[in-house]
């Protein structure tokens, strides 16, 4: 079924009408979304029989998701009811039914989202030909991908296919269009968003080098898998990389790893589910100095042209630019509605936050509240959470790369991680974390030689890192990682006196 | 839809192969947050899933997912027809493509060959659900009943307590398979689980901890819990007081140390099922050690190449043993997998030896092995993935009361919490809810914030002593594929002592 943003515009004022008319309803919200996410796989092996393309495939969805609030011998009951498949009417009366039926008191509830006084900056944005991708085009983006791969390895006289040439990853696409509607906001508003990235991890696994490549666009037309190129080259500029003993080292941060430490420390440290759950690593720190001073950290969902903008959230509100940290000071938090109302009533409010949250009403902004899941889309079976858009991270004295380099003198540079986690709980703001690719042994401040991957793991503190900032770097790249629904816009950055081990000795020959 | 099935080679050109699944998930829950009511739900979920072989010089697959609605089911024939043809026609359309980048790159392209799949039983069969509370009969205001009293009695049980969260949900899935090869199997799952997140704070530190328990039974398990052999839990209100009493005890220990050398480490069961999961289940997918998680989830370090590998190597001590199996209980119990191929116990580690992967049919016939069942999506509009069942460390001989009294000194790890594996699945380093010190084979001090790390290699073949207290655990929330599917699966073990480094905080 071919779904229109006016065919949603329409059904969600006809579904409105009919639900917010219904007995017993005191406030309602009827949100509709049809998303359709197309994936290949890729999967090339020299040395092992493969497809090359693996999955070429697609998902997709829509229909209507209605949160209304009724009036109970109770008091105000919230429920929440999904109606897949369905942007009717009677659709919405079957979701509100479910909602009535679940419904339950919740001493917390405000109201639905009301107008924030803020005005959408975002519209005709997405790229009609990227909403238009059909699934040939698909496999051909797939192909071009691996193509570009494989002429980056072909060129190359000194790989065979015996050495193990890897090229994994994808391309995904991701075609989006919501309408909402509500009782505070009673203007159907419209949303269509695109976006199409890929991300390549390359190898030659013969000599244990590893490489990796990306791209998001919000067009079409940028799209060149080149991603798959970029791996590849990284993947030879790769080989023969060493180990390095368990030590602290000045290092030099790429992009994924400021990305990762973002989607996987920072972006969860920041929302204000977190903090009235007492479990953020800054908890009772806002207004307070958290990082190095040069640090500036915001989310932009209405910054044109970047890959993760939307015009409005999924609770119909303005999307925008909510700071975060900063020049090291903690100065906002992610929200939606209802936690932007609820930290108001929270009795601990001043002692999880560090601060009364209506001295810093302008840093508990309601921009956040999306529905996503699913690996992409924005769903209507699904009520809004708090998540990030696009997080800018940014330096106020900005440094070249060379001075960069400079700063470190003799370190390490770190390419890309993997399995960053907060080991001992978000609270505690200590994570631990491998170096799988892309990593560099740095002298006098040149790269003189790759790191062995899989042979280093990172044990160190968020709070450590945050203020052992050396320099940040000039150029902030859209950066995605695994499962994040963020994109992140990351510069490379310096940090002193990381600590790191060596590990996975046993797999060195001889042993 | 066997008819759908059947038909579609005749109907689409160059098509060699087509399956189709069809999944209808009907559900109820409810959350609460401090003991106050946050949130109940109910749905019905319809999804479908294709996959088509096609191709003429060289054979390729192409997939079609879709979530469905109770309103498109008089219409399923044409969606599924539209569906495989869709499927039909990326699979052409990247055949057409593998065979020229093949031509174009010459030794590059010899790899890339026909997708094949490993031959099974054609099989036409009917699993019924267990369940003694059919989920479909939970009312809504119970399941808010129940987790509010569990939230209330969680936030009741220390005045350490900040933040608790309970959350529970019930429900039955259907699945339909069928395939052009004439297999026509229709299975139904019950599923229920409970999920308990809680903070708690004292002068010394804040901890957060999180569990889960579940079942494929119906909502008694949240109501009186399960003793189902290896698999045992109390129901959902005693385990959020357990748990919430647990981070208020350990919020008050002082924290782990680091030590800079190799101890001795005595870990339980529910810590060993999160071990086992990462070190010896993932890298003993046969996806990953064929690189196709390259960029994801990771590769193996048992299989590099056909020419070098751990098969039939010593990877462990002779001590351990390591299997997956469907026919054990819980969540990681089935009949068949995702392709119709009937699940079946697979060794992974036999007596220190490694043994073999579980797979797929695609990745079988890569291998020359016969497929065991273990490719399983987690949902139908998902491609399948190849997925632990139940996997675990096989249990030994010893009492583990003895296995602890007979250390002099070391530390005792008690309980999952957060893992950091690396790629291959080389090294690790997990974290435990408590950590307790050994002195004289006696237990001492409590400790917050510990763990252990290791090289994979060194600690199983380090394991010295395996308890027979087996159990198994439900794990909820493991993520593998692009996009992420997460997924309910089981894994456990018994007591086993090795030798790790311990792990505390950062300073």
């Amino acid at each position: 079924m071919t779904l229109r943003v006016a065919d949603l515009r329409a059904a969600a004022e006809q579904a409105f009408a009919r639900v917010s008319r219904a007995p017993g309803v005191r406030e309602v919200e009827v949100f509709l979304s049809a998303n359709t996410s197309l994936f290949v796989r890729l999967n090339y092996t020299s040395h092992i029989p493969c497809n090359g393309v693996e999955e070429p495939k697609s998902m997709s969805s829509y229909g209507l998701g209605v949160r209304a609030a009724f009036d109970s011998p109770a008091g105000v009951t919230v429920g929440f009811g999904a109606e897949p498949g369905r942007l009717d009417p009677e659709g919405a009366e079957r979701a509100l039914e479910k909602a009535r039926r679940s419904a339950v008191y919740d001493p917390e509830f405000v109201s639905l989202p009301r107008p924030t006084g803020e005005r959408r900056r975002l519209r005709r944005y997405h790229d009609p030909a990227l909403m238009a991708l059909s699934g040939r085009q698909l496999v051909a983006a797939g192909w071009q991908v691996i193509e570009t791969a494989l002429e980056v390895f072909a060129a190359d006289e000194t790989v065979r296919p015996a050495d193990g040439l890897i090229i994994g990853g994808d391309v995904t696409v991701l075609q989006e269009q919501v309408a909402v509607i509500s009782t505070h906001l009673p203007q159907v508003q419209t949303d269509q968003s695109a976006l199409i990235v890929s991300t390549v991890t390359a190898m030659v696994e013969a000599q244990g080098a590893k490489g990796t490549g990306w791209s998001a666009h919000t067009r079409l037309d940028a799209f060149d898998g080149g991603a798959g190129a970029e791996a590849a080259r990284n993947a030879l500029n790769g080989r023969g990389g060493i180990r390095v003993p368990t030590g602290r080292y000045r290092v030099i941060f790429g992009p994924q790893p400021v990305a990762d430490l973002v989607n996987n420390l920072l972006a969860p440290a920041l929302s204000l589910e977190t903090f009235y759950a007492a479990a953020s690593p800054f908890t009772g720190q806002l207004g307070r100095r958290i990082a190095h001073p040069d640090l500036d950290v915001y989310d932009d969902g209405a910054a044109r042209g970047l890959v993760g903008s939307k015009g409005i959230t999924c609770e119909g509100l303005p999307t925008g630019r909510t700071w975060l940290i900063r020049g090291g000071r903690l100065v906002g938090l992610l929200a939606n509605w209802y936690e932007a109302q609820r930290i108001r009533l929270d009795p601990h409010a001043a002692g999880k936050l560090g601060a009364d949250p209506t001295r810093f009403a302008r840093g508990l902004v309601p921009r956040n509240g999306f529905r996503f899941g699913r690996g992409g889309g924005r769903h209507f079976d699904t009520p809004p959470g708090v998540y990030p858009t696009n997080v800018v991270i940014a330096g106020r004295n900005p440094v070249s790369r060379q001075d960069l380099f400079r700063l470190v003198g003799d370190g390490l540079y770190i390419g890309r991680i993997w399995y960053t986690y907060p080991i001992n709980g978000l609270r505690a703001g200590d994570f631990t974390c491998t170096v799988v690719g892309d990593s560099y042994v740095v002298r006098n401040g040149e790269i003189v030689g790759a790191i062995r991957p899989n042979t280093v793991r990172i044990n160190d503190s968020i709070h450590r890192v945050l203020n052992s900032i050396l320099g940040i770097g000039t150029t902030a790249r859209p950066t995605l990682v695994w499962a994040a629904d963020e994109v992140t816009y990351a510069p490379e950055i310096a940090v002193d006196d990381l600590r790191v081990e060596e590990v996975a000795g046993f797999l060195e020959p001889g042993r | 839809m066997a008819g759908l099935a059947a038909e579609v080679p005749r109907r689409l050109a160059a098509l060699h192969y087509a399956d189709i699944r069809l999944q209808a998930v009907e559900a109820r829950g409810a959350v609460a947050e401090n003991g106050s009511p946050k949130a109940g739900f109910e749905e019905v979920t319809y999804a479908l899933g294709i996959r088509v072989i096609a191709g003429r010089r060289l054979r390729a697959p192409g997939y079609y997912g879709a979530y469905l609605a109770e309103a498109d089911l008089p219409k399923l024939t044409r969606l599924v027809r539209a569906g495989l043809r869709a499927a039909w026609d990326r699979a052409l359309a990247s055949a057409e493509q593998k065979a020229a980048v093949a031509e174009r790159f010459g030794p590059l392209g010899r790899s890339l060959q026909p997708t094949e799949l490993a031959p099974i039983p054609v099989v036409r069969d009917t699993v019924g659900p267990a369940f003694r509370l059919d989920p479909r009969s939970v009312d809504p205001e119970a399941a808010v009943r129940a987790v509010v009293g569990a939230s209330r009695a969680a936030a009741g049980a220390s005045p350490l307590l900040r933040f608790n969260l309970v959350a529970a949900r019930t429900g039955l899935e259907r699945q339909l398979f069928a395939s052009s090869e004439g297999a026509d199997i229709d299975q139904t799952f019950a599923l229920t689980e409970g999920f308990v997140f809680v903070v708690a704070q004292s002068d010394e530190s804040a901890q957060e901890l999180y569990e889960a328990i579940g079942h494929q039974l119906g909502w008694e398990i949240i109501e009186a819990g399960v003793e189902d052999g290896p698999l045992a839990f109390p129901g959902l209100e005693d385990f959020a007081v357990a748990l919430a009493r647990e981070a208020a005890e350990v919020s008050t220990a002082p924290p782990a140390p680091t030590t800079e050398r190799e101890v001795v480490v005595v870990t339980d069961p529910d810590f060993n099922a999160l071990l086992c999961h990462e070190v010896v289940g993932h890298p003993t997918e046969l996806d990953r050690a064929l690189k196709m998680e390259t960029a994801y989830a990771g590769r193996s370090w048992f299989f590099r190449s056909f020419e070098a590998n751990e098969l039939g190597r010593r990877v462990a001590s002779p001590l351990v043993t390591c299997f997956s199996d469907p026919g054990l209980p819980g969540f990681g119990h089935y009949r068949y997998d995702d392709e119709g191929t009937p699940g079946r116990r697979v060794t992974l580690i036999e007596n220190g030896i490694f043994r073999g992967f579980m797979n797929s049919r695609q990745t079988a016939a890569v291998i020359g092995a016969e497929p065991n069942g273990h490719y399983k999506a987690s949902g139908a509009a998902y491609v399948p993935l190849i997925r632990m069942s139940n996997t675990a460390f096989a249990p030994g001989d010893r009492d583990p009361q003895t296995i602890i009294g007979e250390v002099d000194h070391g530390y005792y790890i008690v309980g999952k919490r957060i893992p950091s594996i690396s790629e291959s699945r080389e090294n690790f380093r997990i974290s435990a809810r408590k950590v307790y010190e050994v002195r004289n084979g006696r237990l001492g001090r409590l400790y917050r914030n510990g763990g252990i790390t290791a090289d994979t290699k060194d600690f199983l073949l380090s394991i010295d002593a395996v308890g027979n207290d087996f159990r198994l655990f439900p794990i909820p929330n493991c993520g593998k594929g692009q996009p992420m599917q997460t997924k309910r699966m089981g894994n456990g073990g018994p007591t086993l002592r090795g030798r790790a480094r311990l792990t505390g905080e950062t300073r």
